[in-house]
């Protein structure tokens, strides 16, 4: 059996774990980022419009801050938001100086476009691949550095001994063998979760598996009821139209052909944050104003030549999923299931409540976006929070004694439970697909953008009830090399824990904040409710509820309206 | 719509590769993904093949369909549907099969690590960021846009017969660095890029990477800048560039191509050994009647009558390109 | 029909056959050629990696004479077909670069105006001429020729610019026309792609084993001979192709015929006239075929 060694472990190598595995090699640290994709796959790369930072003389990190804690409806940590707008800058120069590509005003400075919920132009963007264009300057800085990646690696769960993060176990796909890989510190860089929802912006990656096997391994979940749902995606697929695209001046219509964000957000129509747009569409939809479903997309006005220099990547998609050319006609769009605010509960320092787990990037919550993220501040995060959990884990590491080393017993429960699905290959269980699908059903139907008790409690027995069918779940596939049914069957059981904890924190918390809408409570309370909802996982799966306190620094709350 | 697929399927490290049938029922805009996901899902969970975004930005899903490589999720079935045959499916070329339809891309990525990948700057850090011009940024950010996934290294000819080229994708990754006015080592670049083996000069320009690439990078066309660039900086001692300037040469003094002296001027007047080696071949076209005899004694060749015309051209060109370096 | 002829500089250089075949095959058929005898080379793609302006001007004079003249133009190469195409692809999308170009024309009296029709010899024989038309003009059906079609690169690629859209067929004209005139189309590995001409002098070695082994996949397949509109190909593939077989050790003698040759014969051309014993790699086995199935 092989054993592999390095001081930190990053699991996961989007931007976050990427940029923590540049920070991690730069403080001394052999570290290794190990991966279930090539990192160039990661789905950072589909972040689409951009990265927020206060770069101009009249903008400032307050401002920045401010918009961000008045976007996440208050529940933000104001500390943490203070650090992500504050660093901002000095990052975004940085990953500039690294190699960015950055598009330029006229004097050669970094060009910003305005964005949702912002009170000044401050995304920073590569046309309409911002997120492409910086995992590709990231991982040549992982490169020139020879960061060891292990590349198509899955991580089945991580190592815990005397209370203590000691590394994780995985799965090379190439193989198929198990593997102990020890560390002294873990950083969690994994992602998102969408694919609990169908159809989702998210790619078929994002199964929330740092999350999952964090949560089974004794880290909580904090405010995992907390979904956004992007405004702007297409009708089937799910796939992306940039927040760029408004941001550039598009326009949203419905079927009478009105801007209705008028109505919704009379100052800044479709520029609102994500949450009040989704809702206004998701209104006019259900009102009758929509069409198919959707609501229209349009750019028209803004020209052929600026749509193929900054908006090249969604017109392409849209040609190619819709058979829709943006230039001469609207496209159409509605929410769709795209980013999780909530995630391993971190503090500043990226540290999780385990010793030697830390996390960072989507998978994390550190809680700089609270109940509603605003677009550009999410590849922020990834950079700000992934230096600082580099940062951080290779301190943790170097202060850590050294420890004997990990018993091969810590991955017995993985290799039983591979043992148990290939001898039950063939047997009258049912498929990952049928499970995965109707979960992601169930997310859409009754845990979408409106919510009610009703939805949720059915919601709820559904996940007990598909929780209980995938213990008998079928493996198809019992080959060694390239076993993607295996990872399905264990990406899905993670799915099915992290569904758990976002319907039962969605089901207690009644009031409506940021993207968690609940029609029978529509107002926001904060006497009852200013507070982090943390889920811990208890023996039967099922998820304990706790609360915590919010960090109030200089933003009061108030009345929400744009 | 009933989709009928053939998909090539191999176990690791085995030579043996056999087809298997599948029919799966899509709805009418389904992509190649889709209906392969259908099968693996639901008809067949031990087919393997890479996927994640299914929004062409990942690069994971690069297959070949129907004999030509393209991204699974931004092929629409019914567009590889024919008639009643099956739409075939088999991995990308140019590299070894994992399983089924997964390739071990390192062939590609050992490239790039070859070229440098990475913006070299030895001097003084600005005290913000560089400024430098949105042109020259969209430019670059054009050629990075390049997804890796490997179309145009499974369908280039050249790779075909020599492993030591170092390919479209890896050439247009390195155009990002030589067009980035940031990296100061673009002389060095061009230097290692000419080099004889699996250099830029090595490029066929038969455009299959132009034609198979989902994103429109048009890897031949930065490699046709980089012999642009590569000439500019005065990287010019290799065949490559001398054959350019033959043709160009003859052109500019008969109107016309003269191809009995591209080769000599090519591989160098003194290249004695080369020459030899190519006198076979001239006997054999003398002997088949295919050099006109006065090809056979230089300066021959009667320029075209417009010659004035053409010359005049080229001056012109060539004063505007010193007027734009200085 | 009547035509702006380009003939290309190696129909007059090193490939005189395939200028002569088609003088006498466009005779035959009723083709009237008007011949650009001012025109210049294309570049061949070569110009345009060092000096892609200066190839542009070249091209667009070659274009401002055709159109002077008042005919579609025709030529008789894949290498130039691709180079004229694109070039008038970017000459027509953007007006204010071509007017910097007709600037430097006028001076000659010449200016390109967009929309000029450009077609190599294959195209209109399929799409101007008529294959149903070339079919009552055979007199010599090549009964049992096998031929493998070997297209060139630049008349596939890139697609875009070369009327795929309007003209999907355009990348099985080669197999439309060899069975028009009675043969039969080869299908095998390597017709759409390099024969290697480009890197002849910069590497020989791929350059003829791209060569070889296409020719190779065709004999495999049991092709008589192959069958091009480029002579550049042709040079690579016929007068380069003892060469080729020692790099890959492997024997070929397949005779490379240019297309006009094809329909010369069957048209019933005088095979001396059509210079098929110009050939490096000698045609007499596929004479003797196509001369026996007349006499069969």
């Amino acid at each position: 059996m092989a054993v592999y060694t390095h001081d930190v472990l990053v699991v996961g190598a989007g931007l976050a774990g990427m940029r923590a595995a540049i920070e991690a090699a730069r403080n001394g640290a052999d570290v290794a980022l190990v991966t279930k994709l090539h990192p160039m796959r990661s789905h950072s790369g589909a972040a689409q419009g951009g990265i927020n930072a206060a770069l101009g003389e009249e903008d400032s990190w307050e401002s920045h801050a401010f918009d961000t804690v008045k976007g996440s409806d208050y529940l933000a940590d104001q500390d943490a938001v203070e650090i992500l707008t504050r660093e901002a800058p000095a990052n975004i120069i940085e990953l500039e100086r690294m190699g960015t590509t950055f598009s330029r005003v006229e004097d050669g400075r970094i060009a910003q476009r305005p964005f949702g919920g912002a009170g000044f132009p401050r995304t920073c963007f590569i046309a309409d691949i911002t997120g492409q264009a910086i995992l590709h300057v990231v991982y040549e800085q992982v490169m020139k550095l020879g960061i060891t990646v292990y590349e198509e690696y899955f991580c089945t769960s991580l190592i815990v001994e005397d209370g203590e993060v000691r590394g994780v176990v995985a799965m090379p796909l190439i193989t198929g063998d198990l593997v102990i890989m020890q560390g002294k510190a873990v950083i969690m860089a994994t992602g998102g979760l969408g694919r609990v929802y169908a159809p989702t912006t998210n790619a078929i990656a994002c199964t929330g598996d740092g999350m999952a096997i964090a949560y089974m391994a004794g880290a909580p979940l904090q405010d995992m009821e907390f979904m956004q749902f992007h405004p702007t995606t297409l009708k089937d697929s799910g796939v992306l139209m940039t927040e760029g695209a408004r941001g550039e001046g598009g326009h949203l219509l419905n079927s009478l052909g009105e801007r209705f964000m008028e109505k919704y957000a009379p100052n800044k129509f479709e520029l609102a944050s994500r949450d009040v747009v989704s809702r206004g569409e998701q209104t006019e939809i259900e009102e009758g104003r929509g069409i198919d479903g959707c609501v229209l997309l349009d750019v028209r006005h803004l020209g052929e030549e600026k749509i193929n220099e900054r908006l090249w990547q969604i017109r392409e998609l849209a040609i190619d999923l819709t058979n829709t050319d943006m230039v001469h006609e609207p496209v159409k769009v509605r929410p769709g299931a795209h980013y999780a605010m909530g995630g391993i509960k971190t503090n500043i320092d990226c540290a999780s409540v385990m010793p030697g787990l830390f996390a960072a990037g989507e998978c994390a919550n550190v809680s700089v976006h609270g109940s509603n993220r605003l677009g550009g501040n999410s590849l922020l995060e990834t950079i700000v929070f992934g230096r600082r959990a580099g940062e951080s884990a290779a301190r943790y590491s170097k202060e850590a004694a050294s420890k004997a080393p990990v018993s091969e017993a810590s991955l017995a429960r993985d290799h039983t439970r591979i043992q148990q699905l290939v001898e039950g290959a063939g047997n009258s269980g049912e498929r990952p697909a049928v499970i995965r699908g109707e979960l992601g059903r169930m997310m859409r139907e009754d845990v979408g953008i409106f919510r009610t008790k009703e939805q949720l409690e059915s919601a709820l027995a559904k996940v007990v009830e598909l929780k209980e069918r995938y213990q008998t779940v079928r493996l198809e596939d019992t080959g060694k090399v390239f076993n993607l049914d295996l990872l399905s069957i264990f990406e899905l059981g993670g799915m099915l824990d992290i569904a758990h904890t976002m319907v039962a924190g969605a089901l207690a918390r009644e009031e409506s904040r940021g993207a968690h809408t609940r029609r029978d409570f529509p107002e926001r309370d904060d006497e009852k409710w200013m507070k982090h909802t943390i889920a811990h996982r208890e023996e039967d799966g099922s998820p304990r509820l706790e609360y915590g306190d919010v960090t109030m620094t200089r933003w009061e709350p108030e009345v929400r309206t744009y | 719509m009933e989709i009928r697929l053939k998909v090539r399927r191999q176990e690791a490290q085995s030579e043996y590769s056999s087809y298997s049938d599948y029919t799966v029922d899509m709805p009418e805009g389904a992509t190649m993904l889709d209906a392969l996901l259908q099968v693996r899902d639901y008809d067949d969970g031990s087919l393997a093949l890479r996927y994640s975004c299914r929004s062409s930005i990942c690069g994971s899903c690069a297959m070949r369909v129907n004999g030509r490589a393209r991204l699974a999720c931004k092929t629409k079935a019914v567009d590889m549907a024919n008639g009643d045959e099956p739409i075939v499916v088999e991995p990308l070329g140019n590299m070894p099969v994992v399983k089924d339809l997964v390739t071990d891309m390192d062939v590609h990525w050992d490239k790039v690590r070859q070229i440098t990948p990475w913006v070299e700057n030895s001097g003084p850090e600005p005290e913000r960021e560089h400024l430098v011009t949105h042109e020259v940024m969209l430019d670059v950010s054009n050629a990075l846009s390049c997804i890796q996934c490997g179309a145009c290294v499974s369908d280039c000819p050249v790779l075909e017969v020599d492993t030591s080229f170092i390919g479209p994708a890896a050439f247009a990754k390195a155009y990002r660095f030589v067009g980035d006015p940031r990296d100061d080592t673009t002389k060095e670049r061009l230097q290692g890029l000419s080099a004889t083996q699996g250099g830029i000069w090595d490029c066929t320009r038969c455009n299959m990477c132009v034609e198979v690439c989902p994103k429109d990078i048009r890897p031949m066309d930065r490699i046709m800048q980089l012999r642009e660039k590569a000439v500019a900086a005065g990287v010019k001692e290799n065949i490559g560039v001398r054959h350019g300037n033959s043709f160009a040469g003859s052109v500019r003094r008969l109107g016309r191509l003269d191809e009995i002296r591209l080769l000599p001027e090519s591989v160098g007047m003194f290249n004695v050994p080369r020459l030899l080696s190519e006198l076979p071949g001239a006997w054999r076209l003398f002997r088949a009647g295919k050099l006109p005899w006065q090809s056979a004694i230089p300066f021959m060749h009667k320029p075209i009558p417009g010659i004035k015309h053409v010359q005049r051209l080229y001056d012109q060109a060539r004063n505007q390109k010193k007027e734009q370096a200085k | 029909m009547k035509y702006a002829f380009w003939p290309g500089c190696v129909s007059k250089g090193a490939c005189p056959e395939l200028y002569e075949s088609m003088i006498l095959i466009s005779a035959k058929l009723g083709i009237e050629l008007e011949e650009m005898y001012d025109g210049n080379c294309t570049g061949a793609g070569v110009i345009s990696e060092h000096e892609p302006k200066l190839a542009d001007m070249l091209n667009a004079r070659n274009f401002a004479i055709a159109q002077k003249m008042g005919h579609d133009l025709v030529n008789i190469c894949s290498t130039c077909q691709g180079v004229q195409s694109m070039v008038q692809e970017k000459l027509d999308r953007d007006e204010e670069y071509r007017a910097e170009i007709n600037a430097q024309l006028a001076e000659e009296g010449l200016e390109y105006k967009p929309g000029l029709t450009i077609k190599n010899f294959m195209w209109v024989l399929v799409e101007d001429y008529g294959l149903d038309k070339l079919k009552e003009q055979v007199v010599r059906p090549l009964d049992g020729l096998r031929c493998g079609p070997f297209y060139g690169c630049y008349i596939l690629r890139p697609s875009r610019i070369l009327g795929m859209e309007e003209h999907p067929e355009r990348d099985d004209y080669l197999e439309q026309i060899i069975e028009a005139v009675g043969g039969t189309a080869v299908d095998y590995e390597g017709k759409d792609k390099c024969c290697g001409f480009p890197i002849l002098t910069n590497n020989r070695k791929n350059s003829l084993t791209q060569a070889g082994t296409h020719i190779g996949s065709a004999k495999d397949q049991g092709a008589d001979c192959l069958v091009t509109p480029c002579p550049l190909c042709h040079l690579n593939l016929d007068a380069q192709q003892p060469s080729a077989a020692e790099v890959i050790q492997r024997e070929l003698n397949v005779p490379i015929i240019h297309l006009p040759q094809l329909i010369g014969l069957a048209l019933g051309i005088d095979p001396k006239l059509l210079r098929m014993n110009r050939h490096v790699v000698g045609t007499q086995a596929v004479l003797d075929k196509v001369l026996a199935a007349v006499e069969a």
